[in-house]
C-alpha cells in the first residue's frame, strides 16, 4: 500500500484559540494583532468577509472597525502555544508519523488503505478537532510533502474548477490522490504559491511562461536542473508525487536561541536599553533552561528605526564565555557592557535582541582550568535557576526577575487588548454561569 | 537459583541531589520509584513488587489532557447537583452529551452550565436549583453544547 502525505493546518489560527475559549466572540468579526498591537495578522473567517486584510496597520482602520463592531485582541502568545500543544496530541493517534512544522501545522504520513481515498479520514479527522478543541482545521492530502501543501491550499477553497464538481470534495478535505484529475487540480494553483520555490525561481517560471503547479511539474528536467540544480529538480520531483523530504518528527537540538522585540516607544537612554537587554537576556536564558543547554556566546544586536528621520543605525556586539552557561547572572554580567558599546545617544532605537550561540547540552560541560567552578557551587546556581523557573511558571511570568530588567519598563511590548491566560493560569479561567 | 541471587539493578543518583523541590508536578515527568531495602545481596524482597508511586489527581480526574479544560463556576443554579460559586470546573468536550449530563453550553454569548435533558422528546436545559426554570434547546448542535463537565473540584 502506497504512504500518504498529509498537510494539517488550523484556520485562522489565532483567532480560533481566541473564539474556542470565549463565547462573546463566536459567530462575530474577530482581529488579531501583531507585537506591539502593530498590524493585523489573523482575522476570523466573519472579518475576512468583511474585507479586512492581513497585514493592515492597526492605526489605520481603527475607526473602521470600531464601527463595524469588529473584536480586536493583542497577541496571546500564552493561549496559542497551550492551544497547538493540544493539537499536536490530538492529531498524534491518526497519522503513523508526525512532524510539527509550526505553531499551527503539522506534517504526517499514514499508509492508504484499500480503496485509497482517505477523504472520509480527513473528514473524520475534522470533526474530532473541532468537537474537542472548538478549532477548525484544514487537510491537504497527497504523496509529498510538496504536493500536501497544494492539497491543503486546495482544502481551504471554496469554489470548484470547471469540471471538477464530481471529485466529491467537501470544504476542509482535499486528497489529491482520490480525484479523478489531479492536473485539473494543480493548474489551480500559482506558481509562486508552491511550497518552497522561492522569489527568483517564480520569476523565472513566470518568464517563461509558467503559470501553474501542473505546468512546473511538467517542465523538462534537465532545463530545471540547468537553472536551479537539485533543489529545482527535488522540488519538482515531490511535484510528481515522488517523496524526497522526510518528515523530521524528532525535533533536532537547537543551534541558537533568540529573543528580539520591538519597543513600544522608542528607546533614547543607556538605562532603558540595559533594562531591555536584561529581559530578553532572562527570557533566552530560561528557554535555554527549558532546552537543556549552555550558551557559549551572546550576541546583542540593537537598531534604529528606518523611518524616524535621523539616519539608520544597526549594529551588534558578541562575547565569548570562558565558561558555557546557562545562569542568568552570568549571562547579564557578560552581556549588559554590550549594551554601553552599542547604544548611540542621538539614535532612538526601534528594536533590540540577544542572540545565544554555540549552545552545548548541559551533560556535557566543558570545565576551564582558569574559571574553577565546584560541583557543589554549580548545583546551588542550578537549584537557584530551577526555583525561579518553577514560580515564573507556577505565578506568571515576571513574578521573580532580575532587578536589571527594570520595575515599570516604558519601552515595553504594548498588548493593551490582550485575552488572559484562559487555559494555563488559574486565575484566568474563563467563568461558567450556573 | 542463579537468577534469584544476581543483585539488584541501583538507581544511580548523585548524591546529594541537586533536585529543587518541584513547585508544579509535570505531568510528563518520570517519577523514580525508590528502591525500599538495601541493595546487599541475596534474596529480594517480596515488598519490592508492590512499590507505590505516588498519587497523581491529574491522572485521577482527567482523562483526556489535551481537551480538557478548566472553568470557574459563578451562580447557585447548580447547587442540587453539588456544583456551588466559585468551585472549579473539569470539563471534557470529547465526551459525548447526552442526556443526564451536565453539560456546559453556549446561550447569549456566555458558557451556562445547566444539566442536559430529554423531556417530552426534546432536549433542554435544567437548573439543579428551584428558582431557576428549564431552557428549551431548539437547535442543540455541536457548537451550542461546548463540553461535559466531568469533575468538580470544592473547597470545603
Amino acid at each position: 500500500m502506497p504512504l500518504a502525505t498529509v498537510l494539517i493546518d488550523g484556520n485562522n489560527f489565532y483567532a480560533s484559540c481566541e473564539a474556542a475559549l470565549d463565547p462573546v466572540l463566536i459567530g462575530r468579526p474577530l482581529v488579531v494583532l501583531s507585537n506591539n498591537d502593530g498590524c493585523i495578522v489573523a482575522r476570523s473567517a466573519e472579518a475576512r468577509a468583511l474585507g479586512i486584510a492581513m497585514g493592515t496597520p492597526y492605526f489605520q482602520v481603527r475607526r473602521q472597525l470600531e464601527r463595524q463592531g469588529v473584536v480586536v485582541r493583542s497577541s496571546n502568545y500564552a493561549l496559542y502555544a497551550d492551544m497547538s500543544q493540544r493539537l499536536m496530541a490530538t492529531l498524534e493517534p491518526w497519522v503513523e508519523e508526525l512532524e510539527i512544522y509550526s505553531i499551527d501545522e503539522a506534517f504526517g504520513r499514514l499508509h492508504r488503505p484499500a480503496g485509497g481515498d482517505l477523504t472520509a479520514w480527513g473528514q473524520a479527522l475534522r470533526r474530532q478537532v473541532r468537537r474537542h478543541l472548538g478549532l477548525p482545521v484544514a487537510v491537504g492530502i497527497a504523496a509529498s510533502k510538496t504536493q500536501a501543501k497544494l492539497a491543503n491550499r486546495l482544502a481551504k477553497r471554496s469554489g470548484y474548477p470547471a469540471g471538477g464538481e464530481r471529485a466529491g470534495q467537501s470544504l476542509g478535505v482535499f486528497d489529491l490522490g482520490a480525484v479523478a484529475d489531479p492536473d485539473l487540480w494543480l493548474e489551480q494553483v500559482p506558481v509562486e504559491e508552491v511550497w518552497g520555490i522561492g522569489r527568483r525561481l517564480s520569476r523565472w517560471c513566470r518568464l517563461r511562461g509558467i503559470a501553474n503547479a501542473r505546468q512546473l511539474r511538467d517542465l523538462p528536467s534537465g532545463e530545471l536542473r540547468a537553472r536551479c540544480g537539485v533543489v529545482g529538480l527535488r522540488l519538482q520531483q515531490e511535484l510528481r508525487g515522488h517523496s524526497c523530504l522526510l518528515l523530521q518528527s524528532v525535533v533536532p537540538a537547537k543551534q541558537e536561541t533568540c529573543v528580539s522585540r520591538s519597543f513600544s516607544e522608542p528607546v533614547t537612554s543607556l538605562a532603558a536599553l540595559r533594562e531591555a537587554i536584561a529581559t530578553y537576556l532572562s527570557r533566552a536564558a530560561e528557554k535555554l533552561r527549558r532546552q537543556r543547554q549552555r550558551a557559549g556566546t551572546i550576541t546583542v544586536f540593537v537598531r534604529s528605526s528606518p523611518f524616524n528621520g535621523t539616519s539608520f543605525y544597526a549594529n551588534a556586539a558578541t562575547v565569548s564565555l570562558p565558561l558555557a552557561s546557562q545562569d542568568t547572572a552570568v549571562l547579564l554580567a557578560a552581556a549588559l557592557p554590550l549594551a554601553a558599546r552599542l547604544f548611540r545617544p542621538h539614535k532612538p532605537l526601534q528594536k533590540a535582541g540577544v542572540l545565544l550561540q554555540n549552545l552545548q547540552p548541559v551533560e556535557q560541560l566543558q570545565h576551564h582550568l582558569l574559571v574553577p567552578l565546584s560541583p557543589e557551587q554549580q548545583q546551588r546556581r542550578e537549584a537557584l535557576m530551577a526555583t525561579i523557573d518553577g514560580l515564573n511558571r507556577r505565578y506568571g511570568r515576571g513574578t521573580v526577575q532580575w532587578a536589571a530588567c527594570g520595575l515599570r519598563p516604558s519601552w515595553a511590548m504594548k498588548r493593551e487588548r490582550l485575552s488572559g491566560a484562559t487555559t494555563t493560569r488559574l486565575a484566568d479561567l474563563p467563568v461558567v454561569l450556573a | 537459583m542463579l537468577d534469584a541471587i544476581r543483585p539488584l539493578p541501583v538507581l544511580s543518583l548523585p548524591l546529594p541531589l541537586p533536585l529543587p523541590l518541584p513547585l508544579r508536578p509535570d505531568r510528563r515527568a518520570v517519577r523514580l520509584p525508590l528502591a525500599v531495602e538495601s541493595v546487599a545481596a541475596g534474596f529480594p524482597s517480596p515488598a519490592d513488587d508492590y512499590v507505590e508511586v505516588g498519587i497523581d489527581l491529574n491522572e485521577q480526574l482527567i482523562a483526556h489532557p489535551s481537551s480538557t479544560f478548566f472553568l470557574r463556576v459563578s451562580g447557585d443554579s447548580m447547587t442540587g447537583a453539588g456544583i456551588h460559586h466559585g468551585d472549579l470546573l473539569i470539563v471534557d468536550r470529547s465526551v459525548e452529551p447526552r442526556p443526564g449530563r451536565i453539560v456546559v453550553a453556549v446561550l447569549e454569548g456566555a458558557f451556562t452550565l445547566k444539566r442536559l435533558v430529554r423531556h417530552q422528546g426534546r432536549l433542554r436545559l435544567e437548573a439543579a436549583h428551584p428558582a431557576y426554570p428549564p431552557l428549551e434547546l431548539h437547535d442543540a448542535d455541536d457548537t451550542r453544547l461546548w463540553g461535559v463537565a466531568i469533575q468538580v473540584i470544592h473547597p470545603l
